[in-house]
């Protein structure tokens, strides 16, 4: 267990401090259009997708901290290496970079695509996402505890939202939802891995885990954390299936942003508009918290300051920010992305635990 | 040092953000307030727009601006040949559709304007009698502006419950929503006036009858459970009991207002396709056209069976009338499709079996109170 790291006290934070975490990891752009994609495999059903889907984000997280419960301080990627040996766990460690990396481009790309649909059709890509990685850069350089810092804020943001779906709810049909369970399993269940771009983020506990102070503390917030995710994401279902007949959420892109246009104050004539902006700092974090993993993962394969790093991260990704540029190549990417992430975080934690069990197992009969 | 320096950057490149998006200031942009729908002559659309223009002393002025072309787009580009202003549809209150037009189909404007982020989900969409281009044309003596006013006549009634709903959002939840069809209000041309005069019945996207303004209480009864929304109803003299009245009358008229109505569907006979629609309603009387006490525990059931028999029957004749052209205002095909497992329901199929199913109505009306003077 060479690989354990051993963390400055003054990087650490509160084991309370992950509710925040989990809950703004989670919550990014998924959100925003999520419903229409549930609702195709499931139809009126698909909030039962989003329930099943909570819950496995429970029971995975079970397995994560199972496995990191295996070592007394170490991430992911020292458990990588510990497991599968030097090679094999750096070829592990990569791809799980580049899966991170590439959550961190949806997340940009996909915001990037909404601000120019709705607000500014003529601002160029290139454009918004240089500005939005400098914001990236400049929180980054700030460390782990500042990244925290922006997580509570967007939590609070995110919560702020919410009484905002109470608008839209005096056009509610609920009989819209009757009569339940007519879709079959197996299109529940085709529902809720199609939950899984929406539902990503919670895998950062396995990279964030060694900074938790006090880690016997863990469970509480984690799986409050993920709890109230889904009971947004339930909350923000349940009303856009209503709100919404069911062709009409199958066309909307982005049917919790169209929920948010009836949405009329006195000194707003368009709440969307606001909600859009705001949303920039609902997925500030998203973007922190992949770019400082694909970090941890970084140093240890190369040696590189933080600083270095994301100046080249985000050069990399500024560059591969000009090669989606149409709806249907970003979908495409969102597919492609999510199948990927289906396997890496509700299938890989458990063969990881598996695998982690037996290593621990014959390395205590040797010893 | 080197963070003043960054911040400084930041703080630029946020300026210039600002700068890079395209800039609407308001005394260069024309405002649409509302736009109406018209057949074209030659083409297949005639658009009509209300401009305001506001100038830099916050007096503004409003024009009346039409183009004809295939799409509706294309009619927004064509009106901006004919203004100085560049033309945005950020502000836009409703939507009129020409009768002409609305019996052809709006679902492809539906579709357009939902595609549109910059026109709101709040809208009012309603039909006119007639053509919409010379409503909005007149010059009304005492309207200045009249996109604002058509919409606070709109608003005014709807958010009274004097009338359907039609926001963009619900026309579109109805048009998109198999076994439930559209309702939306028909304005005209009142001499110096515009007015309400009555509701349209779609079949799906087209145009297919009409309702008088009166039975907006009706077809909002059906629709949903609502509190305020006066109405007035005739009761023949021959449905109330001599005891009620001193002398034989033919009819009498009475107005109430709904304090309360809840509105239950039940599908009795799936096969045989047998709705019961049962209508709790607490109401207050306003005014009755002739001297009843309803002070007196016997008279005010009296006149309530009497109320309860006539609102069936005018409901009843809703419902005949939308079965006889075909559309489900009621949406009871939605009713259908959420208690029948498995219904796998189509619009045609809808529209085959609503032609012959048969409803139930029952009221229950209540009389709470009756004003401050017996």
């Amino acid at each position: 267990m060479k690989t354990n790291l051993h963390i400055h006290p003054s990087e650490t934070f509160n084991a309370f401090m992950l509710f925040f975490i989990i809950q703004s990891a989670q919550i990014g752009v998924g959100i925003q259009g999520f419903q229409r994609i549930i609702y195709q495999d499931a139809k009126h059903d698909a909030w039962i997708s989003v329930v099943l889907a909570g819950l496995a984000t429970h029971i995975i997280a079970i397995f994560m901290l199972k496995t990191l419960h295996l070592y007394d301080s170490n991430d992911l990627y020292g458990i990588h290496q510990d497991v599968y040996g030097k090679w094999i766990g750096n070829f592990l460690n990569s791809l799980y970079i580049l899966y991170i990396s590439s959550a961190f481009f949806a997340v940009m790309m996909n915001y990037a695509e909404v601000v120019q649909s709705w607000v500014f059709p003529n601002l160029k890509t290139w454009f918004l996402v240089a500005s939005l990685l400098l914001i990236v850069v400049y929180s980054f350089t700030g460390g782990l505890r500042v990244i925290v810092g922006i997580c509570f804020f967007s939590f609070v943001f995110s919560i702020i939202l919410l009484p905002v779906l109470g608008f839209p709810m005096k056009y509610i049909e609920p009989r819209s939802l009757l009569p339940v369970l007519e879709a079959d399993m197996s299109e529940i269940f085709k529902g809720v891995k199609s939950m899984t771009f929406t539902i990503v983020g919670f895998e950062i506990l396995y990279v964030i885990y060694p900074f938790i102070k006090d880690k016997e503390n863990v469970n509480k917030p984690l799986h409050l954390g993920l709890f109230l995710t889904t009971i947004i994401y339930l909350a923000v279902m349940l009303v856009s299936l209503t709100y919404f007949s069911g062709e009409q959420l199958s066309k909307t892109i982005w049917a919790t942003l169209t929920l948010f246009s009836i949405v009329k104050f006195p000194f707003v004539e368009r709440m969307e508009y606001i909600v859009i902006c705001f949303w920039m700092l609902i997925i500030l974090p998203n973007l922190c918290l992949f770019v400082w993993t694909a970090y941890r993962g970084t140093i240890r394969i190369v040696n590189i300051s933080a600083k270095k790093f994301v100046w080249i991260f985000s050069f990399i990704t500024f560059i591969a920010s000009f090669s989606l540029t149409t709806r249907i190549q970003i979908n495409m990417f969102n597919n492609h992305f999510s199948r990927i992430a289906f396997y890496t975080i509700f299938v890989y934690p458990i063969l990881l635990y598996v695998v982690a069990k037996i290593k621990n197992k014959v390395n205590k009969r040797k010893a | 040092m080197k963070r003043i320096l960054c911040f400084s950057v930041l703080i630029l490149l946020g300026i210039s953000l600002t700068g890079c998006a395209e800039v609407k200031l308001l005394e260069r942009v024309g405002l649409t307030t509302l736009i109406g729908f018209d057949l074209g002559e030659k083409e297949d659309v005639e658009t009509t727009a209300v401009v305001r223009q506001v100038g830099t002393n916050l007096e503004s002025t409003v024009s009346i601006i039409s183009a004809e072309n295939e799409t509706t787009e294309g009619t927004g580009s064509k009106i901006n040949y004919r203004t100085a202003e560049k033309i945005v549809s950020g502000q836009v209150r409703g939507v009129l559709f020409g009768e002409e037009l609305a019996k052809k189909g709006i679902g492809h404007y539906i579709d357009t304007m939902l595609k549109n982020p910059t026109i709101s989900d709040g809208i009012y969409l309603t039909v006119v009698e007639g053509e919409a281009r010379p409503v909005l044309e007149f010059q009304y003596a005492n309207i200045p502006e009249i996109g604002e006013h058509i919409y606070k006549l709109l608003k005014q009634n709807i958010q009274n419950e004097q009338m359907v709903s039609s926001t963009l959002h619900e026309v579109a939840f109805d048009y998109y929503t198999v076994g439930r069809d559209i309702a939306i209000p028909i304005i005209k041309r009142d001499q110096e006036l515009v007015s309400i005069s009555g509701i349209a019945l779609f079949d799906s996207s087209k145009m297919v009858g009409t309702l008088s303004v009166e039975d907006s209480f009706y077809v909002k009864l059906g629709q949903e459970n609502f509190r305020a929304g006066r109405n007035e109803i005739i009761i023949k003299g021959d449905d109330l009991p001599s005891s009620l009245l001193p002398t034989q009358v033919d009819e009498i008229s009475i107005v109430f207002d709904p304090i309360k109505t809840k509105k239950k569907v039940k599908l009795v006979n799936p096969e045989q396709l047998e709705f019961d629609i049962h209508i709790k309603m607490q109401a207050r009387i306003l005014e009755i056209k002739q001297n009843i006490n309803v002070g007196q525990a016997k008279n005010a059931e009296l006149l309530e069976k009497a109320i309860n028999k006539r609102l069936e029957s005018e409901i009843g004749r809703v419902i005949a009338y939308s079965q006889e052209v075909g559309s489900d205002i009621y949406g009871l095909g939605e009713y259908y499709r959420s208690v029948v497992r498995h219904s796998n329901l189509t619009e045609e199929k809808w529209h085959e079996l609503y032609k012959d199913l048969n409803v139930n109505i029952d009221v229950d009306f209540t009389l709470i109170r009756s004003g401050v003077f017996e």
